[in-house]
């Protein structure tokens, strides 16, 4: 039985309360710690985030420990749930790095059966002491792993986990504030993944200057830096590309949350925006370009929750739908954005109005973790096409 | 003759949705009719004896009460029969149990009527047809000019209706007729049963882009229809004919996005035996393709999901029969590329064989953005009805 013929079959597709009740609470700190003036100040930052936040985020609520098992200080909550998270993260332009240490570090992690790695950093990744990122990336800004030039290279005399990195990362998500990167690097035996102390000699670390400030990537370069093994993946379908996927549903997710928030806005000018003595969403022209926005955003919501759900359930159909999810979501979140931004005029053209932001970062996440064409043709070879 | 009306036999509506589907896999493999004759007559008989097998033997009108011969499943199991119908490529029957004639006979019609034309209905003994559109009321629907007069016990009809499908093979029309000023407007409209081989009707076939002769222009000239064909009360058509039953249209929306799939699937074996699977940019387009079907079954599969926790269906409703237009129109664009030269070829060049269907589809498909209700009326209803932006016609 497919994902979908399961959900079609048993409707395992709604929301419970438990899930609205998550939303609601989410929402709700949000709109108080996260409101357009603080995701403002945060985009003029290098750190892009409010170490208070981040630390209210998981003392009070658990976000970071959400994937994290319960052993380990986690929630052992469904990915359905960190999907309602990001979803609301999106909505509200959130500057954390909850994408690169609570997502993408922690699924690295979690999808390596490394327990002395998962008993370092997992507790730590769930107080939120702890942020990491995965450092992938490199100058062809490509999330294949199959052009990776950055080495690993074993310590003689070392206990078989210990290992010297070389090489440039770039996109390297919250790769300022990270205390730990998960560097992904060629090894004898396949791409590994080491864990490396931030501040160890031999790591540079710079900014770069991002399109979408609300979310920072760095450049981190690598001499002869000292790392611990964290796994070996040697194959496309591994414990990394599981992780991949991982994030790409959850981005998913977010850019669903980020596109529905678009069209509310859009609509929302839409009322009361007056032009030749009558509202502006009483036009076709304008009423046309909502219910498009509609459907791209619910079937978005679809898409990106469909994914969830299939990794919540172990489906084989995980990386067809997080690849599906990723291709699908992007291209509505910057269709929205964009024309949410042409519903406003002028004002949607301007720096103080938030349409930029949203534009901005739909066009960011786009290209992060891997294009709609790169993700299409992940689809269609997983199918067997 | 219709046979009488009678308990349609066994009662599956309290089947587990595995034992329910084992018992109509059972049965489709016992009488699956296979493909039907091409011959417009042989097809025909062909589907209306298979829809009398589906009747006769309960596996007809998911969504009806069993008192008027329905299975009165509930709307989990309405979706497995959906669906399983459609993996197993059986015919479709002439008969529309998801359009608007059944339900309205059965929500608003007299206890009469309904024993009168559901049975006859259900088995296809009588087929039907839907008298709207006219050639000035398409998507104002509200402006039509039909006139009914009331003359003691009949209303005397006289007019032009357009776009009716089936009109030359069907034995009555669920008629909308203008009873009050054509400024009445929606509410000047009657709803009626009108008998096709009355005196005064003449069905003349509309030839479509396709070739074929699906549709027909209706003409009334002075034709009587009893008052007790009447549906609903006088003036009142206009929500009499707007019923829809249950969630039905969302369950069988699931089952066409299932054939999607497949055809999906046919797709890639198209572009397969072109050896055009290693072209980069034909990959792309099927995996959009892929991900447009996979999104219809998604969208409809929370839809049920929404329904079967008890919920109003959401927002996500109203944008599945928008997209699925869409879609469809898309996916034989895609096909006509795949072909390349030969999209410059009839369906029925010898050179195309069977991917003549996709040529036929490529030009059926024109009509999904149109049908019931245009993909710009689609969107004006989604706009103001979900999204609440404000209206700018007189009425809804």
């Amino acid at each position: 039985m497919t994902a979908t013929q399961a959900l079609s079959a048993g409707g395992t597709l709604a929301f419970t309360e438990e899930h609205e009740e998550l939303r609601s609470v989410v929402r709700r700190f949000l709109a108080d710690r996260s409101p357009e003036t603080e995701v403002r100040r945060l985009m003029e930052t290098i750190e892009g985030y409010d170490p208070v936040t981040w630390t209210m985020m998981a003392e009070r609520l658990g976000l970071q420990g959400l994937l994290i098992p319960a052993e380990y200080g986690g929630a052992s909550a469904g990915f359905v749930e960190l999907q309602i998270v990001c979803d609301e993260m999106g909505r509200a332009l959130l500057c954390a790095p909850f994408l690169a240490s609570a997502v993408l570090a922690t699924s690295t992690l979690l999808a390596f059966d490394n327990p002395r790695a998962h008993e370092t950093y997992l507790p730590r990744l769930a107080d939120g002491s702890l942020i990491a990122t995965l450092a992938m990336t490199e100058a062809a800004g490509s999330w294949s792993g199959t052009d990776l030039t950055t080495c690993a290279v074993a310590v003689v005399d070392g206990d078989g986990d210990r290992f010297e990195l070389t090489g440039d990362k770039v996109f390297v998500l919250d790769g300022m504030v990270a205390q730990l990167l998960l560097v992904v690097a060629r090894t004898d035996s396949g791409l590994g993944v080491f864990a490396v102390d931030a501040d160890a000699p031999g790591v540079a670390r710079e900014p770069m200057s991002t399109l979408d400030a609300t979310r920072k990537q760095a450049r981190v370069s690598l001499q002869n830096v000292p790392g611990t093994l964290i796994g070996v993946d040697d194959t496309s379908s591994g414990p990394l590309s599981a992780a991949l996927d991982r994030g790409a549903a959850a981005l998913a997710a977010e850019q669903a949350g980020g596109a529905r928030r678009t069209l509310e806005m859009a609509v929302e000018y839409a009322k009361v925006r007056e032009q030749f003595g009558r509202p502006i969403g009483s036009y076709q022209a304008i009423k046309h370009k909502c219910a498009d926005m509609l459907l791209e955003v619910e079937s978005s919501t679809s898409a990106a929750y469909a994914a969830g759900w299939a990794i919540d359930e172990h489906s084989s159909e995980a990386g067809v739908l997080a690849s599906l999810a990723k291709a699908y979501c992007s291209e509505a979140y910057y269709h929205c954005a964009a024309e949410n931004i042409q519903i406003h005029g002028g004002i949607g053209f301007t720096w103080e109005y938030p349409a930029q932001l949203y534009f901005k970062r739909a066009r960011s996440s786009e290209a992060l973790l891997g294009s709609p064409r790169h993700h299409r043709e992940l689809l269609a070879q997983r199918l067997g096409i | 003759m219709t046979a009488p009306v009678k308990d349609a036999g066994v009662d599956r509506s309290r089947l587990s949705e595995h034992e329910f589907a084992g018992e109509l896999k059972s049965f489709l493999g016992a009488r699956h009719p296979g493909r039907p004759p091409r011959g417009t007559a042989e097809n025909l008989a062909f589907l209306r004896a298979w829809q009398a097998t589906l009747a006769d033997e309960g596996w007809i009108a998911p969504a009806w009460p069993r008192r008027w011969g329905g299975m009165d499943l509930p709307v989990a199991l309405q979706a497995v029969y959906h669906r399983e119908m459609t993996l197993a490529r059986t015919p479709v029957p002439p008969t529309n149990f998801v359009g608007i004639v059944g339900p309205t006979i059965l929500t608003n019609g007299t206890d009469a009527q309904r024993e009168r034309y559901l049975r006859p209905m259900l088995r296809a003994d009588e087929l039907w047809c839907q008298g709207f559109s006219e050639p000035e009321a398409g998507s104002d629907l509200a402006a039509l000019r039909t006139r009914a007069v009331l003359d003691n016990e009949v209303y005397r009809i006289t007019g032009r209706k357009i776009w009716t499908s089936k009109a030359a093979i069907a034995d009555f029309m669920l008629l909308l007729a203008r009873t009050g000023s054509l400024e009445s407007r929606s509410r000047g409209i009657t709803c009626m049963i009108l008998d096709m081989n009355a005196p005064g009707v003449a069905v003349r076939p509309l030839r479509d882009i396709t070739g074929g002769r699906y549709f027909a222009e209706v003409s009334f000239d002075d034709v009587e229809v009893p008052v007790g064909n009447r549906i609903g009360d006088h003036d009142d058509g206009w929500r009499s004919a707007r019923v829809t039953l249950g969630h039905e249209r969302s369950t069988s929306l699931t089952a066409a996005a299932v054939r999607y799939q497949r055809v999906v699937r046919d797709l890639i074996e198209l572009a397969r035996a072109r050896n055009q699977l290693d072209d980069e940019v034909v990959r792309q387009e099927l995996a959009r393709l892929i991900t447009g079907a996979r999104l219809l079954e998604l969208n409809g599969a929370r839809v049920l999901a929404q329904v079967l926790h008890g919920q109003t269906p959401g927002p996500v409703s109203s944008v599945s029969r928008l997209q699925h237009g869409l879609f469809e129109q898309r996916l034989h664009e895609v096909a006509l590329d795949l072909l390349g030269a030969d999209a410059m070829l009839d369906a029925r060049d010898p050179r195309l064989a069977q991917d003549g269907k996709w040529v036929r589809g490529f030009l059926r498909t024109r009509a999904s953005t149109i049908g019931a209700g245009t993909a710009e009326m689609q969107r004006n209803t989604i706009a103001e009805k979900v999204l609440g932006l404000p209206a700018d016609r007189e009425e809804r």
